[in-house]
């Protein structure tokens, strides 16, 4: 990765600050010119009042965080299921001659292709929303996992047969160190894919967050509504990616010493 | 250390050298990867305390046959003895130094996790193992860079840290396959005379694979040289040279002239028939 130097750190930050400005600039200069009619595009005036107006009375705060807990709620789940079914994977010859060929089947499912089956078995629940993102968010994980696992050097395994460690030894000390770069990666991308998942899970589902905001202003044409929670969803995919930025640079801070 | 047992008693008049009773016995041993002979009837005894240095042309078989010591290979034939019982696999007295010690360590473990390793392995309870690792450390200079990652460190002080894990086993037979190849030669001087240094303290049987005859004979109690296509004992080389050896005055020697003339004659032999 690109290493930022510390007078680049600032500067770097004041432009894209400069950058966002410009947008809203540009945003505001076309809502006012009425080239779009203000029922469809607000200016950012009208939304930041709306998003204020939400934040204050609550409504908008509860909706944020009903999708925060779908969202996360899937996700850890993928992630354990993920992490768990790839280790074995990986990790066993058997396993990945008799199980791999059906997940390959299953893999180029689209999540939405399942809705349907979801919503027959499971109604319009908060379960069905969390499966949905589950399954969408399961594949990114269980891939990069199985990937980390097997690509142990051939010489690690030797270390590790010399030391005559255990299974158990091996899958804790060797494969999940050696496959975490990769776990990570997986992580970042089937968070993205939970955040849209939750998203769609909301609307079809009706179950409360911001999704279901969204589609509800849309319909009432409550544009400045609508428009601050897309900008509640951006601003929420943005913290979870840079949370787990943060992790990840502290599991994975062997690779930035020296 | 432990007891002599019977087997190797009675192994020893089969030809161990010096005083030294026999710990690792090569018998018959032949080796094939398909159909491909790759090892051809070899037989060999190292004596307990033995440094036994290996030389042979590139693809003899060196490797393979610190592999099939080191319990990572099965014979095709034959049977590899150590104290007297065939060797099946690893075990734990057996460690092992790779050439590459870049992909041997944990790069994610530091200098002090890469040791801790071998103690984890041998159950080695977690209190008792902070001043064994710090001992071990000590021993090849890397106390003061415990808590480095193995990236952060030179070749040399990589390779004297894979030395110091397979130190962490407590072994009684050290087996090296062209451990010092890939350093400079400066550092590989310096890693000589501190393996010299270690396999004289620790007593440990080593088992050591060079292509670089002069490191053989400045190390080795005898050399053994191979013949490749299939890989045999071509011929052995007792180096009856005092110890402690010197970088500077050892190879001014005449033994040491004399057995390096034989050792090329026997390499150049070899390799242009
Ligand atoms: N896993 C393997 N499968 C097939 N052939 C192998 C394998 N490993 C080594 N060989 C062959 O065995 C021979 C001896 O190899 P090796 O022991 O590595 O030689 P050296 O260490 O003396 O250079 C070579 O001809 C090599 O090609
Ligand atoms: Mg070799």
């Amino acid at each position: 990765m690109y290493m930022l130097h510390r007078f680049e750190r600032p500067l770097w930050f004041l432009g894209s600050v400069l950058v966002a400005l410009g947008f809203i600039g540009i945003w505001q200069i076309v809502a006012s010119s009425g080239l779009v009619s203000n029922v469809f595009l607000p200016g950012p005036d009208r939304t930041f009042r709306a998003l204020l107006a939400g934040l204050e009375s609550g409504v908008l705060t509860g909706k944020f965080f009903s999708t925060v807990q779908h969202m996360f709620y899937g996700w850890f789940i993928a992630s354990l299921i993920g992490i768990s079914l790839g280790a074995i994977i990986g990790t066993s010859r058997m396993a990945q001659v008799y199980v791999a060929p059906s997940l390959e089947l299953l893999r180029p499912l689209p999540a939405s292709a399942l809705v349907p089956v979801a919503i027959a078995f499971l109604g319009l629940s908060t379960s069905m929303v969390l499966f949905i993102i589950g399954f969408g968010a399961l594949w990114p994980m269980l891939l990069s996992t199985i990937h980390g696992f097997t690509s142990v050097e051939p010489r690690l395994n030797e270390v590790s047969r010399i030391l005559r460690l255990t299974k158990m030894q091996y899958i804790f000390k060797i494969a999940l160190p050696n496959a975490m770069p990769d776990i990570l990666a997986g992580m970042r991308l089937s968070l993205t894919v939970a955040l849209i998942l939750a998203v769609v899970g909301e609307m079809l589902s009706g179950q409360d967050g911001l999704g279901q905001w969204i589609l509800a202003s849309g319909r009432m044409f409550r544009s400045p509504d609508l428009f601050a929670g897309v900008i509640l969803l951006g601003a929420l995919g943005y913290m979870s990616a840079t949370l787990l930025t943060w992790f990840e640079q502290w599991v994975l801070r062997w690779r930035n010493e020296g | 250390m432990p007891s002599v047992d019977q087997a190797s008693e009675a192994m020893t008049a089969k030809g161990a050298r010096g005083h030294g009773e026999v710990i690792i016995s090569f018998e018959n041993l032949s080796l094939s990867f398909g159909s491909k002979l790759i090892l051809d009837n070899i037989n060999l005894d190292v004596a307990r305390g033995e440094f036994l240095c290996v030389i042979g042309p590139s693809g003899c078989g060196k490797t393979t046959m610190l592999r099939l010591l080191a319990g990572l290979l099965t014979p095709s034939a034959g049977q590899i003895l150590y104290q007297g019982l065939p060797v099946s696999g690893p075990r734990p007295d057996v460690a092992v130094l790779f050439q590459d010690y870049v992909k041997a360590l944990l790069p994610w473990r530091t200098v002090f996790g890469n040791v801790s390793l071998a103690l984890e392995a041998a159950q080695v309870p977690r209190k008792l193992r902070r001043d064994k690792i710090m001992a071990h450390l000590e021993l090849v200079g890397l106390a003061d860079h415990a808590e480095k990652y193995p990236t952060q460190l030179s070749g040399g002080m990589q390779q004297r840290l894979q030395i110091a894990r397979c130190l962490a086993q407590d072994p009684e037979v050290l087996l090296m396959d062209e451990p010092f190849g890939a350093l400079d030669a400066m550092t590989r001087q310096a890693l000589q005379d501190e393996m010299q240094e270690l396999a004289s303290v620790s007593g440990c049987t080593i088992f050591f694979v060079t292509h670089d005859l002069e490191e053989a004979v400045y190390l080795g109690d005898r050399v053994i040289g191979l013949l490749p296509h299939p890989g045999r004992v071509g011929r052995e080389f007792e180096v009856n040279i005092s110890r402690p050896r010197d970088q500077l005055t050892t190879p001014e020697k005449p033994e040491f002239l004399q057995l390096r003339h034989e050792l090329y004659s026997f390499i150049k032999l070899v390799e242009h028939g």
